[in-house]
């Protein structure tokens, strides 16, 4: 029997108006197509969620069709180009993960063409059988938890976290970001909940995700708490009852970063790397990327977000320096912020595959530019895999070595006549303790005047938002306001390491802004490109419109 | 005491399914006893019940009676596309007192059971889109319609002859009726004819270009109409408000003009192809002419006598050349479309010049004749009698060489070449959306069609409800008088019904903001086409949020996805409720051989 072949899970997400009454018309003329075809009907084709697309391919699907009406004809006029826009972007994370992109497909027809959607359909699911199947993990089924069980550990969270000290002195609520603007958030009282044993909703508590575990307050805290180990915990437990973090970008980011955890597909990461730039596949120094300067393709619709040119610079300054790094196609999230929402399966599964791979390089260095994998690998790895045969180092100290060394020399002395501040990334600062060698580089842009704003170092004000978990209008205030501190001490740019930082504050700025746009009109750049662009290794960009 | 059929209301819990054999149409094809067997497991499910006809009598009956004896609170169906017979049933358990946003559809006829053949793949498959249905059942909210005021007043765009019907047939219903048209007179295109089809006689409403009216002239009627306010050289300018109360802005000579009405219709027309576009037809030389022009010189014959004589130098044309499809039918050279009525106008301009020069040689190049109206074969037969030549072919090209033109042509029945030196050529031009439609289309949110004609939301209804807007005559696509006129009657009925019921019932599948979530950023704003976003400062808490008017919401979900916090989302499609049907199709084993 033929029958035998593979048969790919294929679901169509078909709109009310043209996809859905063209299967049903094909259904109507009798067309034959294949029985794996699963249709979802949604009312346009531009309401599709990249995050349901990716969900879908995480629960074991193995292609995706989205049909709607011709592209000039949508009956809610611009849907589905809207929809073919995020999906050509989608398609470029997929690069990332290892999903090929012909998994996912679209079709635009009218209500009339029953005949061409069951010839797309046969097409596609040819095309996606001779991809073969798609293996990625099953998710598995929750554990069900006692409650005595969450009870034993939160206990135990308590005790490790050191909240059994908190003496309810409010210091943390004093510097929270949070509270400063939601007045019903104290980190101080989701301990005490725990404390008195209310672990019932757990699950349903807000609070938990909307801390930001910029560790404000553990740094202020004078029993030394852990508050942001706590929150971690907590998010654990929460989700081992079943809850998820409300997330921004309707759980597209995390769903990819499960996908590479579960599964070993051929990624594609690599397409940033110009033919000058000198890169190796084994050697003494590793540079790892990161996910971020990717999630261009996430955020495509915002202006001037250019993150790749993030690692671009980050190879650059180091070419300069005469090393050539390590950088790979198999390199994985590094967990952040699946270990931030408790995820902790999927977090050591990324972890082992990323170790696994740094080790086979050969490599003794591993260099960040993003603050949130440095401190994953750094502190979390460490902590979970105990200490690790390789040096971990963020960019900003190794390039302040290579200058110590003389090995890069900051020509400096042309140009820059700006006036810039930094901004201290929680991961960063309060997390990993780098904030000199930022501040010594920042030296090195001579023509140009270093700021300092009001809160620094360890008392910088954090971008808000905590693995991607709830982005709402508070943490747009606290972002502004970040940006707003700036403009206060004079400064007309804002460097920062942290990819998501500026994700964030960009966002903030861009659109509709709660204050006068003046007070927020600043330049937000990566550090890393700043100094390339110093360097001369990239390019200046023509001068921002609209910038006085 | 609580209201008993409240607490009837509170006690009702889980799914109840039911699967519909389709009169055996889908019970041949999918095992429904093994799917309900199997459902009866589910804990979310309190009864399985299958049926031969559920949107028959009987099945609607036995649906109130489920409800009526069970104590479910939630419905998912397995039958055929809930977008038609889906309704039927669900309307009768909304009958019945069950919130019909509690009811979820999957079509296990057209997917199922008339696509898969093989019995036992079309049961699984029956079977995972029926689980689909009960997790997004589980996930579904009851709502309430929302009770929409409709005011009683209409605006019409175009005062041509479907815009003067629609007005007089609204006006004389007792509403008040706007009339705006762009240029300076009444009476659109079909004022500027000389004859009409079939009576071969004047347009319906020229006072002043032809004497011989036989019709009422309307113009007058409409002008003269105390309800009927006409702006000329007029604009609509924006329009805001939603559905049952829009509030217009106009530009009119003298200055802007701000209107609030119920219901709107567009009755923008058409406007006739530009021949320049197709330079092998010569258009230009005064010997080429349009059947536009052509109209103009009957007119003037008609008026002043003298017969008909060609702009060049004022010769009576002894031979003329009709070549029809100008613009049309030929997407490489204008239009892929048919324009309907240039065959039949053709037809009555040759007939009219053969009347008064009876000598005249008069060829008509088609490439199909095509007049799908009652009394158009009468029409064309007596053309032939009166010897009109039909030549059947593709124009290649006009040629002038010194003062004369020759068609070059081919006539496919005798498989000929012809090289015609010609008088009087005539191009049977075709019909484009008017100037400004794009326009007009773009502030009314209404789709156009690939053609650029205004898109019926079913192209076999007439006047279909747009939400109190209404696209009449030839706006909407080529038409003939006759069919313009029936358009703009039907577009004036469903104006006047639903402003004689002064509001409206719809649903509540539109978007809401979770003000928790908003960030206030304004990308939803952006992306709406149906400026049914605002955002709005909250001065308590000192940020913006986003507000959504749910009367001018399509719901179609674009703000949705736009929102990087998913603050917004659209009642009946939440996230949560596409996902709980997307993972449950997912998570199905498919095996490769059963």
């Amino acid at each position: 029997m033929s029958e035998k072949k593979y048969q790919p899970k294929i679901i169509v997400f078909a709109c009310t108006w043209c996809g859905y009454p063209a299967a049903t018309l094909a259904g109507v003329h009798k067309t034959k197509y294949p029985s794996n075809v699963r249709i979802v009907r949604v009312m346009c084709t531009g309401s599709v969620e990249p995050g349901i697309i990716m969900d879908a391919f995480e629960s074991g699907t193995d292609g995706v069709m989205v049909v709607g009406c011709q592209l000039d004809n949508c009956h809610y006029l611009t849907g589905n180009k809207k929809a073919q826009e995020r999906i050509d972007a989608l398609k470029r994370l997929f690069d990332i993960v290892g999903l090929d992109s012909r998994r996912l497909r679209t079709e635009w027809l009218n209500a009339s063409e029953g005949a061409k959607f069951v010839r797309s359909v046969n097409e596609f699911v040819e095309d996606v059988r001779a991809l073969g199947p798609l293996e990625i993990e099953r998710k598995k089924a929750k554990k069900a938890r006692s409650k005595d069980q969450t009870l034993a550990a939160v206990k135990q969270l308590i005790e490790d976290t050191g909240a059994f000290d908190c003496v309810e002195c409010g210091k943390c609520t004093t510097v929270c970001p949070v509270a400063k603007w939601d007045p019903e958030f104290a980190p101080r009282t989701i301990v005490l909940r725990s404390m008195e044993g209310i672990v019932d909703n757990i699950a349903r508590d807000k609070d938990i995700w909307m801390c930001t575990t910029c560790e404000q307050c553990n740094a202020m805290c004078p029993y030394k708490v852990d508050y942001s180990g706590f929150i971690r915990g907590m998010r654990e437990e929460a989700s081992d009852l079943g809850a998820a973090p409300s997330c921004s970008q309707g759980g597209l980011i995390h769903a990819t970063q499960r996908i590479m955890a579960k599964s070993g597909l051929k990624q594609k990461r690599l397409d940033w790397v110009k033919g000058d730039m000198k890169v190796a596949e084994k050697g003494d120094v590793f540079y790892f990327v990161g996910c971020l300067p990717h999630y261009d393709a996430i955020f495509y619709d915002r202006q001037d977000m250019k993150l790749l040119d993030i690692a671009e610079s980050a190879v650059r300054i180091m070419n300069k320096a005469g090393v050539v790094p390590v950088v790979s196609n198999e390199e994985k999230c590094c967990g952040h912020d699946l270990n931030w929402i408790g995820d902790e399966d999927d977090f050591e599964k990324l972890m082992d595959r990323n170790l696994d791979l740094i080790r086979k390089s050969g490599a003794k260095t591993v260099v960040f530019t993003c603050p949130e994998c440095y401190r994953t690998f750094n502190t979390d790895y460490q902590d979970l895999a105990g200490d690790l045969e390789f040096k971990f180092v963020h960019i900003s100290d190794y390039v302040k070595e290579l200058v110590d060394s003389g090995a890069l020399k900051m020509e400096a002395g042309k140009k820059p006549g700006f006036t810039f501040s930094y901004h201290d990334s929680c991961r960063l600062g309060r997390h990993s303790g780098v904030y000199d060698s930022p501040r010594e580089l920042a030296k090195a842009f001579s023509g140009a005047k270093f700021v300092e704003m009001e809160n620094t170092k360890d008392k910088a004000i954090c971008c808000a938002v905590s693995a991607w978990s709830n982005c709402n209008a508070n943490a747009k205030r606290i972002q502004i306001e970040r940006v707003m501190e700036a403009k206060k001490v004079g400064a007309d740019r804002l460097l920062m390491f942290c990819p998501k930082c500026q994700i964030h504050f960009k966002c903030a700025v861009q659109d509709k802004v709660p204050v006068d746009p003046a007070m927020v009109n600043v330049k937000l750049e990566d550090f890393t490109v700043a100094l390339a662009k110093l360097l001369e290794l990239m390019p200046e960009e023509e001068k921002a419109k609209g910038n006085p | 005491m609580a209201d008993p059929a409240r607490t009837k209301e509170e006690e009702r819990k889980g799914i109840a399914v039911y699967l519909c054999s389709c009169r055996n149409e889908i019970g041949r094809h999918v095992d429904l006893e093994a799917i309900a067997e199997g459902l009866k497991k589910d804990p979310r499910v309190v009864t399985v019940g299958v049926h031969e006809a559920l949107c028959s009598n009987e099945g609607q009956e036995y649906l109130k009676d489920e409800l009526r004896s069970k104590k479910f609170e939630r419905v998912a169906v397995g039958a055929c596309s809930p977008n038609i017979q889906g309704l039927i049933v669900s309307r009768a358990l909304e009958e019945e007192g069950m919130n019909r946003y509690l009811f979820e559809q999957v079509n296990i006829r057209e997917q199922c059971a008339w696509v898969h053949p093989e019995k036992k793949e079309a049961t699984r498959k029956a079977k995972s889109l029926v689980k689909s249905a009960i997790a997004r059942a589980e996930k579904l909210q009851p709502l309430e319609d929302i009770i929409i005021p409709i005011k009683d007043s209409t605006l019409i765009i175009g005062g041509g002859v479907s815009g003067m019907q629609a007005a007089l047939d609204i006006a004389a219903a007792g509403y008040k009726v706007y009339l705006v048209e762009r240029t300076d007179e009444l009476g659109g295109r079909t004022y500027k004819l000389s004859m009409t089809f079939p009576t071969h006689n004047c347009g319906i409403c020229c006072i002043q270009y032809c004497r011989e009216c036989v019709f009422t002239p309307k113009i007058e009627d409409v002008l003269q109409d105390k309800n009927i306010e006409v702006m000329l050289n007029s604009e609509v300018e924006e329009m805001t408000g939603g559905f049952g109360a829009r509030h217009v802005r106009i530009k009119t000579p003298k200055g802007p003009r701000e209107v609030d009405v119920g219901t709107i219709i567009v009755a923008t027309g058409s406007k006739t192809f530009d021949p320049k576009r197709i330079p092998e037809l010569r258009y230009g030389h005064p010997n080429v002419i349009s059947t536009t022009e052509l109209e103009q010189i009957l007119v003037a014959q008609r008026e002043k006598g003298g017969g008909i004589r060609r702009p060049l130098d004022g010769k009576v044309p002894k031979t003329v050349n009709f070549i029809q499809c100008v613009g049309s039918r030929d997407k490489t050279k204008g239009n892929a479309h048919c324009s309907l009525v240039c065959c039949t106008y053709a037809i009555g301009q040759a007939r009219e010049i053969k009347k008064i020069n009876p000598d005249a040689a008069v060829y008509i190049h088609y490439i199909d004749l095509r007049g799908p109206y009652r009394g158009f074969e009468e029409f064309y037969n007596a053309a032939k009698e009166e010897g009109i030549n039909f030549v059947r072919g593709r124009v290649s090209e006009v040629v002038v060489d010194k003062d004369k033109t020759y068609v070059r042509a081919a006539d496919t029945d005798s498989d000929t070449l012809l090289n015609i030196d010609s008088d009087l050529i005539v191009l049977a031009v075709g019909q484009e959306p008017a100037d400004g439609s794009d326009q007009i289309a773009k502030i009314l949110h209404i789709q156009t069609d690939i053609d650029r004609f205004m898109k019926d939301i079913n192209p076999m209804f007439p006047s279909e409800f747009r939400r109190g807007i209404y696209v009449a005559g030839t706006a909407q696509g080529p038409k003939g008088i006759r069919y313009s006129i029936e358009e703009a009657k039907s577009a004036a009925a469903s104006a006047i019904d639903l402003m004689k019921k002064g509001k409206t019932k719809f649903p509540r599948i539109v978007a809401f903001v979770d003000e928790e979530r908003c960030r206030g950023c304004g990308r939803c704003e952006k992306t709406c086409e149906y400026e049914a976003i605002t955002v709005v400062p909250d001065p308590k808490r000192g940020v913006l949020v986003s507000r959504i008017d749910e009367i001018r919401c399509e719901g179609c979900g674009a703000c949705a996805v736009a929102c990087c916090n998913k603050a917004i989302k659209v009642n009946g499609y939440r996230l949560e409720q596409v996902e709980a049907m997307v993972t449950e199709l997912s998570e199905e084993e498919v095996t490769s051989d059963e």
